[in-house]
């Protein structure tokens, strides 16, 4: 599903954000990667969401080439994938609802599925009680689960998720994590940068990966069910 | 398509929002519309009316053939059968001399009295012909070569003044539409440009999630028309204003000139108006929405 050979980027200011990237991600694995503050994680993710290129080597995702410029493609890839961003890119003004609902009206289904599955999602990640308020008033915790809702809820083939419980208690974060699960075993891909990884440590049947400046230094795939 | 269908609500709820978030300037670019737009229409006003009286004026082209005295009535009619076979001419008959003055009678209402002071009729029979005006300069002169014709009276010289002074009015409606043009398409397509530079996280938050650029702009068009279209509205309603105001000053004649049909002017000056809105609105709305793609 995802394959990287020696892939590298360079930012335009010079700084070389991944050297020489060798990856493949089957369909409906989970991945954790791990790694120190500045190691790379959000650059990957970038690459796997076209939102960078390979300066060097080259990436492909369910069969398609990451090259600058197929603006189709590119939709068609984005238009399967579930991203959770760091910093959550939320559309301020709207309410929970509206923020989860915009991600799936360009997906084909009409407005009253749209509206059962948005609200669906916003119950699963325990915001039921949010579902009208403005995210810009909701908690950073409350947002980065609205992000959560929105990149699931538009049931995807990969969910990337960066640093989904980044500003989450331990019970919302383990609770996130086996939602995420959730989708593992529904055949999605799931990838998800954490710095977490004490929570991590029990999750079973997962890839873990560990990136230490631009490298993936340590690879540990567990085959367990 | 279909997304496009599901998505009617939302694209106007977008449209609306991003209206309302920058109030000030868009009700001042809808003032500076309405009031461009109301320029405009004046003019096209202006115009729909003289090219009205030109063609009024060109039905009723008429000149006088006045022909030699020592004619008998054979020749006469005789006469009048050559001019109406001229080309170019619509009729031609015979005005005698009781016509004449009945006419004349009628031309001058009241005063008609100074008429009875004459113990004989002082006019002259005349041949009345109807011209097409446009072949006016080759008509009048192959009519007064006829030998039976003694001279030509015609009223050349107001048409073709009034024909210049409508050619001049369409140059200068010409103009003020070019200029209405392009002010419209810079005040819209720099508001659109706005309403994206004010959204430009959205606009790429919706990117990254795979919306298609249409999805994306088509808000920023339905801005952009709303805009106009309530423009034209508000030109429309000045302009229809001032048309009652002067029609019911001017009563139902201008210059000895029946003023138009208003039902049928003003209908035609609404639909020309808010048509011209709407084209100017999406002209607008596309060249703001072409600035969209280069800010990823
Ligand atoms: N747009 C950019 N231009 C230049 N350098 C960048 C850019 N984005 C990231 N970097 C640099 O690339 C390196 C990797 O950054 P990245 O955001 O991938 O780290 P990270 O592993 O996600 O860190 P964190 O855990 O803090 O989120 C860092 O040195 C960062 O400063
Ligand atoms: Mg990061």
């Amino acid at each position: 599903m995802i394959t990287a050979n020696k892939l590298s980027l360079r930012y335009p200011d010079g700084t070389l954000a991944l050297r020489d990237i060798d990856l493949h991600i089957d369909k409906g694995e989970m991945v954790f990667i791990t790694g120190p503050s500045g190691s790379g994680k959000t650059s990957l993710l970038k690459l796997l969401l076209g939102m960078e290129f390979p300066t060097e080597g080259s990436l492909t995702i369910m069969g398609k080439p990451m090259v600058k410029g197929h603006n189709k493609d590119m939709r068609n890839l984005r238009r399967n994938i579930g991203p959770v961003f760091q910093e959550f890119k939320l559309i301020e003004g709207r309410s929970s609802l509206e923020n989860v609902m915009t991600g799936m009206r360009f997906l084909g289904s009409n407005p009253k599925k749209i509206k059962e599955e948005a609200y669906k999602a916003l119950v699963k990640v325990g915001l039921e009680d949010k579902i009208k308020s403005k995210v810009e008033n909701l908690s950073w915790g409350q947002q980065q689960r609205v992000a959560i809702a929105r990149a699931v809820a538009r049931k995807p083939s990969i969910i990337l998720a960066d640093e989904p419980t980044g500003n989450l208690d331990k019970d919302n974060a383990l609770h996130i994590l086996s939602l995420l699960k959730e989708f593992k075993n529904n055949n999605t891909t799931v990838i998800i940068t954490t710095h977490a990884t004490h929570l991590i440590e029990d999750v079973q049947g997962v890839t873990h990966l560990h990136m230490d400046n631009g490298s993936i230094t340590v690879e540990r795939k567990e085959i367990v069910g | 398509m279909k997304t496009f269908i599901y998505n009617i609500g939302y694209f106007f709820k977008e449209a609306i929002r991003t209206i309302k978030s920058n109030v000030l300037s868009n009700f001042i670019s809808v003032i500076g519309t309405s009031l461009i737009l109301f320029l405009l229409g004046m003019v096209v006003t202006v115009t729909y009316i003289g090219n009205e009286f030109v063609s009024k004026l060109e039905q009723e082209a008429e000149i006088n053939a006045y022909y030699k005295e020592n004619l008998n009535n054979e020749d006469i009619i005789e006469l009048t059968e050559v001019i109406s076979n001229i080309e170019g001419v619509t009729d031609a008959r015979l005005v005698d001399e009781e016509e004449a003055k009945s006419y004349m009678e009628g031309m001058l209402g009241e005063e008609a009295k100074i008429l009875e002071l004459f113990d004989e009729n002082p006019f002259t029979a005349y041949i009345e012909v109807r011209i097409n005006l446009s072949t006016m300069d080759n008509v009048i002169p192959e009519i007064s070569r006829l030998d039976d014709i003694d001279y030509v009276r015609d009223n050349k010289g107001v048409l073709s003044q009034l024909n210049g002074i409508i050619r001049g009015i369409e140059i200068f409606g010409a103009l003020i539409i070019i200029a209405v043009g392009i002010t419209t398409l810079i005040i819209i397509s720099h508001l659109i440009r706005q309403g994206i530079y004010n959204n430009k996280e959205q606009i790429n938050t919706l990117r990254l999630l795979g919306a298609s650029e249409g999805f994306i702009g088509f808000p920023y068009i339905l801005v952009g028309l709303l805009l106009t279209l309530l423009g034209g509205l508000i030109g429309t309603i000045l302009l229809l204003l001032l048309i009652n105001g002067s029609y019911d000053l001017l009563g139902n004649g201008f210059l000895f000139l029946p003023l138009p049909d208003r039902g049928l002017m003003v209908r035609y000056i609404i639909m020309f108006i808010m048509g011209i809105s709407f084209i100017l609105g999406l002209l607008g709305s596309l060249f703001g929405l072409s600035s969209i793609g280069k800010n990823n």
